[in-house]
């Protein structure tokens, strides 16, 4: 079922870029504020997004770089490029259509004759 | 892309950076889940649990960042060459003068030199277009002097049935035209005997059918034909169903059995038919007359020497059989492209010398200007190296540029090459093969890659150099060069160079241009001016023996002598320029054809009106009458040439001579009525050779040449000849129809094309050389700006600042002329047999071109040197 991978992995790159439309963020941040904002509502297992994080590095969607925590403590940061902004603004748009038609497909409540 | 200072690439980084940024992120989670009241070990737990398989990921995110940092060092070896090249374009366009010449002299050189090397390559040097073609060879016996391509059927026969040496031993044999009737008009049709071996000796694949099998190649075999591609085409419209059809060729029909390969051509006609050999049994022991050519292919592993041993052994146990016949004494075996090219081998070297010095020339001035280049640019390069650029940086900057250069000139170049060889294909020197000639793509490649070559290793010494240099030296002379003496000396030699290249070139021309005027004034010792020739073929069926020959000739020549504007008819057996007629020993009377005083002249026959109507003087005695019958005592006329080898300063008039024509056994006498004025009748580059007339009465052909003279211009009067010559008979017509200055142009056309190709690259490398002197003189120019303006402020005159500069330019103008002379002299004895009438070291070619070399350099200095004395010295003294 690699659609199912690839509507997940989309998923969450678009939740990644997304989350950085805000600002620079390491990792762990991002994830925090995915967390805070479904109210951990979603399980992500946090091993993945750092694939996904460096993937979207090597597109130049993002860059990386390294920085230094309020506890001073080496992370890397990663900000959105604007060719990653541009991709997520794109990705958004067909996002939106395509949970739209599926919500209508499965909120349906009578059969068309 | 942006860049930003980043720490150069390594695994190990890359594994580290990952530990701790994947480290950071667990690190967090467990004081977070710490903060939250969990032990410090099921925090751990948890975060380990949250994460998933910390290894596993590793390797993933060490993989994408490996690959990521790879595509991006890619990408940026690309950025660097991209914005080389843009910054070379933007140098290039900033010295338009330069950019032009050096793009110009690549393209020019690299254009003209594929353009005439193809012209060579498909006119000269073209490989052969027979499967085997690198075994066939031909043969050639010799009687004493010169070898002759004739062999004798007997010859043939005992090699043939005794050799070891050859896959197979085949002969043709050259006839007079057969007719060819039932296909639209009666048309002569030129004509080959061939054997069935002949075929698989020189063998291309039939464009259709086949050719000739043993058994048809045997006396009553079967009459069979094959037809040349272009006889196919033009006269029997390509039509596919020919094989299997018959043709009637001089009346008799004969079944076409194949259409040969359209690349198989042995010369001209175009338009031929081939006959079965059918070699007579009774002319096996035939060792005396040399007639048919024989083509051997060469058995897998045998050299050509070793089979010109064998058959040499052979030829000598023929002579020890047969002493009274004339046998060949010697035979020679010559592959066959040999026996092409080797006539023509003189010509292919000096024009392949010629292109490889305007290459050479062209490959100097490159150097040259980029030397120069590199010279100018000295400053610039020394402040990029100040602001930080890398030595590497610099070198492929200067690079590029030249990288680029070669190729805009490599470019333009294919489009010179293409359009020269359609300029030299629509010339109208008449060449073999030259509509044939298309670019030659390996010689394009090869003069291409030169070219970029050359600009990259001229590039690339002045590149090295400026990146070593001295900084702060050069930046405190503000640029100029301090030590320029030694790169001014090289680029003198260089210049020297290609004056003296030029001045070979130029002079190698010259001797050939000479030539061809010394050669279109030769008197050819006939009136060649509308003077049409035209042969005339009597088949056998309706004329088979002497007395129906002569007696046809005749009617033709009285219905064309009838014709209003024809000033007058003569006739011959093979006229003068188309044909060197029969050539054998002619002997005085008493003397036989072993003596030592015997001559050998060429025999043709001439009617009584022939030598008036070419205008050649009989200058002692008479010339042949209607009186001179076929009954009548023999009689004939000696040219001047074999009058003298014959008699010295006697009268020759009323002795006697004979050759081989006649008996084999008894001499058939004939007594010499008149001495005519020689002809140049093997070319107008041949010495008149001897020569022996016979009354057309009493040596009669079936072929006979005739020469017609018009009172109005001849050409005008062929559709009457036509209709005159229908009107003797329908089966008879005119073929090989040409004016003799037509022929005679024929005959230049390989030295004129030659000496045209010359004059061509000559003038190449005289264009080239003005450029070189120019950019010489205009660097010296630009390097004592500060001088000039010094000395025009102090009061010198103009012509003082010219004087000095073009000086310059005239001292390396005579260098050039005098070393160039020297090796002239050296080379020009190598075009040896292409020169007529003049030595190779003519004073008066010699000295032109010296005289023009150095008029060149002269204007070639004058221009910079004007514009010197237009500097203003404020701005001079200024500037610096």
């Amino acid at each position: 079922m690699s659609d199912d991978l690839d509507l997940i992995r989309g998923t969450l790159d678009l939740f990644i870029l997304k989350t950085l439309t805000w600002g620079p963020m390491h990792g762990l941040a991002i994830l925090r504020w995915i967390e805070q904002v479904t109210e951990s509502r979603l399980q992500i297992e946090e091993g993945a997004l750092y694939p996904a994080l460096h993937r979207m590095e090597q597109k130049g969607w993002l860059d990386g770089e390294w920085g230094v925590t309020d506890a001073n403590r080496r992370a890397k940061y990663y900000k959105l490029t604007a060719a990653g902004r541009k991709h997520f603004t794109a990705r958004l748009s067909l996002w939106e259509r395509y949970t739209q038609a599926a919500s209508m497909v499965f909120s349906a409540k009578e059969a068309i004759a | 892309m942006k860049k930003i200072f980043r720490l150069p690439f390594s695994r190990d980084r890359v594994r580290r950076d990952v530990d701790t940024e994947l480290s950071f992120h667990l690190e967090g989670r467990i004081e977070e889940l710490v903060a939250k009241g969990m032990s410090r070990a099921d925090a751990e737990l948890e975060a380990g649990r949250r994460f998933g398989d910390r290894a596993h990921v590793e390797a993933e995110v060490e993989q994408i960042d490996v690959t990521t940092h790879q595509r991006r060092a890619l990408r940026e070896r690309f950025d660097g060459v991209g914005q080389d090249i843009v910054f070379a374009l933007r140098q290039l366009r900033k010295s338009p003068a330069f950019t032009l010449i050096a793009v110009l002299t690549l393209a020019l050189g690299i254009g003209a030199n594929s353009a005439i090397f193809s012209v060579v390559y498909t006119v000269l040097l073209k490989p052969l277009p027979y499967r085997n073609g690198d075994r066939v060879v031909r043969f050639a016996e010799s009687m004493g002097d010169g070898w002759n391509n004739g062999i004798t059927f007997g010859d043939y026969h005992t090699w043939k049935t005794r050799q070891t040496s050859f896959e197979v031993l085949g002969a043709a044999w050259s006839q007079s035209p057969m007719t060819l009737t039932g296909v639209g008009d009666p048309t002569p049709v030129a004509t080959r005997l061939a054997s069935a071996d002949y075929w698989k000796a020189m063998y291309i694949p039939p464009a259709r059918g086949r050719y000739f099998t043993d058994a048809e190649d045997r006396e009553g075999g079967s009459p069979v034909a094959v037809v040349s591609y272009a006889l196919w085409k033009n006269r029997l419209g390509g039509d596919p169903g020919i094989i299997g059809h018959s043709l009637t060729l001089n009346g008799q029909e004969r079944v076409v059995v194949g259409v040969a390969s359209p690349e198989y051509i042995l010369g001209p006609p175009a338009e031929q038919v081939w006959i079965p050999l059918a070699a007579p049994v009774s002319r096996n022991d035939d060792h005396g007359d040399h007639e048919i050519a024989v083509y051997g292919l060469l058995r897998e592993g045998v050299t050509v020497a070793q089979a010109a041993r064998e058959i040499g052994d052979l030829q000598r146990g023929i002579a020890a059989q047969y002493k009274d016949a004339w046998v060949s004494q010697r035979v020679q075996v010559q592959s066959l492209s040999e026996s092409i090219v080797g006539p023509q081998r003189t010509l292919i070297l000096t024009l392949l010398g010629a292109v490889s010095l305007v290459l050479l020339i062209v490959c100097a001035n490159v150097a040259n200007l980029l030397i120069a280049r590199a010279a100018v640019r000295r400053g610039e390069i020394a402040i990029r190296a100040a602001l930080g650029a890398s030595r590497a940086r610099i070198v492929s900057q200067l690079l590029v540029e030249s990288l680029l250069l070669g190729l805009a000139g490599g470019l333009l170049g294919v489009g010179v090459a293409i359009a020269g060889v359609r300029f030299l294909v629509t010339s109208p020197v008449p060449v073999p093969r030259l509509q044939d000639v298309t670019v030659n793509a390996p010689v394009l490649v090869f003069a291409f890659s030169l070219s970029v070559g050359c600009a990259l290793v001229f590039g690339l010494l002045p590149a090295l150099r400026a990146a070593k240099l001295d900084l702060q030296q050069t930046l405190r002379d503000g640029g100029r060069e301090t030590s320029g003496a030694v790169r001014e000396r090289s680029r003198a030699v260089l210049v020297v160079g290609e004056l003296c290249l030029t001045q070979v070139l130029l002079i190698g021309a010259g001797l050939l241009i000479r030539s061809a005027i010394l050669l279109s004034s030769v008197q050819p010792g006939f009136a060649t001016n509308n003077l049409l020739v035209a042969n005339i073929l009597l088949p056998s069926a309706r004329y088979p023996a002497a007395p129906e020959r002569e007696a046809g000739f005749q009617r033709v020549e009285e219905a064309i002598a009838a014709i209003p504007g024809v000033q007058s008819v003569g006739r011959t057996m093979i006229a003068p320029i188309h044909g060197g007629g029969w050539d054998c020993n002619v002997f005085r009377e008493g003397k036989d054809k072993n003596d030592p005083s015997a001559v050998d002249a060429n025999v043709r026959t001439a009617d009584p009106s022939y030598f008036a109507t070419l205008g050649t003087p009989i200058v002692r005695g008479r010339a042949f009458t209607s009186a001179d019958r076929a009954d009548g005592p023999l009689v004939a006329i000696v040219s001047q040439a074999l009058a003298r080898r014959l008699f010295g300063t006697a009268d020759p008039v009323g002795q006697r001579i004979a050759n081989c024509i006649g008996s084999n056994t008894t001499p058939a006498w004939h007594e010499i009525v008149g001495v005519s004025g020689d002809m140049h009748a093997s070319g107008l580059d041949q010495d008149a050779p001897p020569e022996l007339y016979y009354p057309t009465s009493q040596f009669v052909n079936q072929t006979n040449s005739f020469v017609v003279r018009g009172a109005v211009p001849v050409t005008t009067l062929l559709p009457s000849i036509r209709r005159a010559t229908a009107g003797v008979d329908p089966l008879v017509a005119l073929s090989a129809v040409s004016t003799m200055d037509d022929a005679i142009g024929r005959t230049l056309a390989l030295p004129r094309f030659t000496m045209w190709l010359l004059a061509l690259l000559g003038a190449t490398g005289l264009i080239l050389a003005l450029v070189g002197v120019y950019g010489v003189i205009s660097y010296v120019v630009t390097q004592r700006t500060r001088e000039v303006g010094i000395r025009i402020a102090l009061g010198a005159a103009n012509t003082e600042i010219q004087w000095m500069l073009v000086r310059q330019g005239l001292i390396l103008g005579i260098i050039g002329t005098v070393i160039g002379t020297a090796v002239s002299l050296a080379a020009t004895r190598y075009l040896g047999g292409l020169m007529f009438g003049v030595t190779s070291h003519d004073p008066l070619t010699f000295g032109i071109v010296a005289v023009l070399l150095v008029l060149v350099a002269i204007c070639a200095s004058w221009v910079p040197a004007r514009r010197a004395t237009r500097i203003d010295p404020l701005v001079a003294l200024r500037a610096s």
